[in-house]
């Protein structure tokens, strides 16, 4: 107290106010940062509302404008709820314009890109997680550092290859690859099983069961959000890539979803409305199947993340 | 050697027994096995094509015929006299430095406002991180109408709300640039990826370093430049190589903004956009290597690319090691 008081009383009766100066401060300083509190709340909501809208504005003008005919595309100001709504725009991207065959080839590739590079990645990352053996660490650093490279540098020796081969406009120059598992995928699930207890393997392992055995009845059965993560993020990346087959495949039958688009935009003259629906057709299959996995994807970000 | 027994009532029918058993049962050699499929695959579709893309850099190779050995002829071609690949580099140099940057800023924005829970936290969460999973040619078709010129285009639409009028966005004689600027632009959708990690890094960080610049008196303003932001690092850097090395692949994008959203270009669109404008690295070696099929040019592309992709990183790396901070023992 810095009042030196010179009797008692008095020394007591300013400690009084002081107190209660304090005490009043503090209320009003509680209450100014509820307040603030408050206010910062509000703005959050609002800037986070705006961003929203700016960010679904696009998707609803999709939506709006794959339903129009040609004039009303092109009306001026937007009609954002056409009237009549052409649904026959979707059923004219199928039937006219093949996209039936398209959905076809792109499903195949992306659930066989799902299953077959999932389930080698698991394997690899199974051996980096719980095995010791020669030259493991720098292995796996090789591995990391493939991940920093730009996977269509490569293409070119790959495309002779291919051609010497006799695989151009077949599936094969995009199935093979995937035998091999995938670096990103490999790395999500080593992270994820070394954070697996190792008790449980040493149990089954004094049972009898093989390294395969605990693989796949000890390690894969705790590894249901990886599983899911690798498995959405291996789909949606083969459903969206254009690289690939944009460069093995050129016949009409073979093209995927991606490539469909493209031609569409490259061929035709105004049909705007109808390539909206196939851009809807090639957009619902991600919203899909992040709704399927939303709970996992949001943690499994974080697996993804450093250490 | 390989002995098969017929086993009891197990699982499996047939299992080897003997030498190869117990030999496949040594946990070095298990481990092998198992890492054995990435191996190959490295060796088959990393280091021998990177191999045979330096070795083809250095020849003129074609859709027929064999290699020819021409040394150093392509890459003095490609930064001497090649305008197109000129314009590549400085597209991609602006391109990837302000993409880079308004994902990272964007993405750390968004994560500080959704870090704490709140009612509708996650609806907002789910609307900025869906882009993020559409990147690619469904997401460019759309933005490329969006980006339409004259006044049915939804940017412009949305300009001419606060009295601008409609900007040339794709098509643009005078100003080929804009179509790279409008590129750009599009990144502001697809911050949701990095804001995902950073919440998640957000979440890792102890609460007692809030608590002790709390008692010292920080405020929040004092608290994100000397806490959140120097134990956020590691995720920072991460989030950059990664965002870094995402964008110097873009491909998709600028391919479809390239065609400038009218479909009736025909046969005759340019890979490129006007007047090279989009000219990307990743379009230019698409184009010189499967449009006009010439591999060895292409290739020393290819490696001028790769080495651009590492000096890139390395500088980020540096940059960040600078200043990254590991807390101690958290967790």
């Amino acid at each position: 107290m810095s009042v030196a008081g010179t009797s008692p009383s008095t020394t007591s009766v300013s400690g009084n106010n002081a107190q209660e100066q304090a005490y009043t401060d503090g209320v009003k300083r509680y209450q100014r940062g509820r307040r603030y509190q408050r206010l910062s709340m509000i703005l959050t909501y609002i800037v986070l509302i705006v961003w929203a809208l700016v960010i679904l504005a696009p998707f609803a003008w999709l939506l709006s404008a794959s339903l129009k005919t040609i004039n009303q595309y092109y009306a001026s100001p937007i009609q954002w709820i056409p009237n009549p709504a052409m649904w026959s725009n979707y059923i004219e991207v199928f039937a006219i314009y093949n996209f039936g065959t398209y959905v076809g080839n792109s499903l195949f590739l992306a659930t066989y890109s799902m299953i077959v590079s999932g389930v080698v990645s698991a394997l690899v990352a199974y051996g980096f997680a719980r095995f010791r053996f020669p030259g493991r660490t720098p292995l796996f650093i090789l591995m990391l550092s493939t991940m920093m490279l730009p996977p269509q540098v490569l293409t070119i020796p790959l495309y002779i290859t291919f051609k010497n081969l006799g695989w151009i406009d077949t599936f094969l120059p995009i199935l093979v690859p995937q035998i091999f598992g995938s670096a990103y995928s490999i790395f999500l699930f080593r992270q994820f099983f070394m954070g697996l207890p190792r008790e449980l393997d040493d149990a089954a392992r004094v049972d009898g069961c093989s390294y395969l055995g605990v693989w796949w009845h000890v390690i894969l059965p705790q590894s249901r959000p990886v599983l899911i993560v690798v498995s959405i993020f291996t789909f949606l990346w083969s459903w969206s890539d254009a690289w690939g087959p944009l460069i093995y495949l050129n016949s009409e039958q073979t093209r995927t979803v991606p490539l469909g688009l493209l031609y569409f935009s490259n061929g035709f003259t105004t049909v705007y409305p109808q390539m909206m629906a196939a851009t809807v057709v090639a957009l619902i299959v991600p919203v899909i199947l992040y709704a399927i996995g939303q709970r996992y994807i949001d943690s499994g970000v974080a697996i993804a993340e450093v250490k | 050697m390989l002995v098969l027994r017929r086993a009891g009532a197990g699982e499996r029918a047939w299992r080897p027994v003997g030498p190869v058993r117990r030999f496949l049962k040594q946990e070095k050699v298990a481990g092998w096995v198992f890492v054995a499929p990435w191996v190959i695959g490295f060796l088959g579709f990393n280091l021998y094509p990177l191999l045979a893309t330096v070795y083809n850099s250095f020849t003129k190779l074609g859709l027929f015929g064999e290699a020819q050995w021409v040394g150093l002829k392509n890459y003095q071609q490609l930064f001497t006299q090649d305008a197109p690949f000129g314009r590549a580099i400085s597209n991609m140099l602006i391109y990837v430095v302000l993409t880079t940057t308004i994902y990272i800023v964007g993405g750390l924005l968004l994560a500080l406002l959704l870090q704490h829970k709140f009612p509708g936290n996650h609806f907002f969460r789910v609307i900025f991180y869906m882009p993020s999973l559409m990147v690619g040619v469904g997401i460019g078709s759309m933005m490329v109408q969006v980006f339409n010129g004259r006044n049915y285009g939804l940017i412009n639409e949305a300009l001419g709300l606060l009295h601008i009028p409609p900007v040339e966005w794709l098509n643009n004689y005078d100003h080929p640039w804009m179509s790279l600027v409008a590129l750009i632009v599009t990144t502001f959708w697809f911050m949701g990826g990095a804001m995902l990690i950073f919440i998640a890094g957000l979440k890792g960080i102890s609460k007692t370093y809030y608590e002790a610049a709390h008692i010292d008196g920080a405020n929040a303003w004092r608290r994100f430049w000397s806490v959140t932001l120097p134990l956020l690092t590691p995720v920072l850097l991460f989030n950059t190589v990664m965002t870094l090395i995402g964008n110097i692949q873009a491909f998709a994008l600028p391919l479809i903004f390239a065609g400038g959203g009218s479909g009736s270009v025909g046969a005759v669109v340019s890979v490129l956009g006007y007047h090279d404008s989009l000219s990307m690295f990743l379009t230019y070696l698409y184009q010189e290597g499967f449009v006009d099929h010439k591999y060895g040019y292409a290739s020393a592309i290819a490696m001028v690319i790769f080495v651009i992709t590492l000096l890139m990183t390395a500088i980020v790396l540096g940059v960040f090691q600078r200043f990254t901070f590991y807390q101690g023992s958290s967790e």
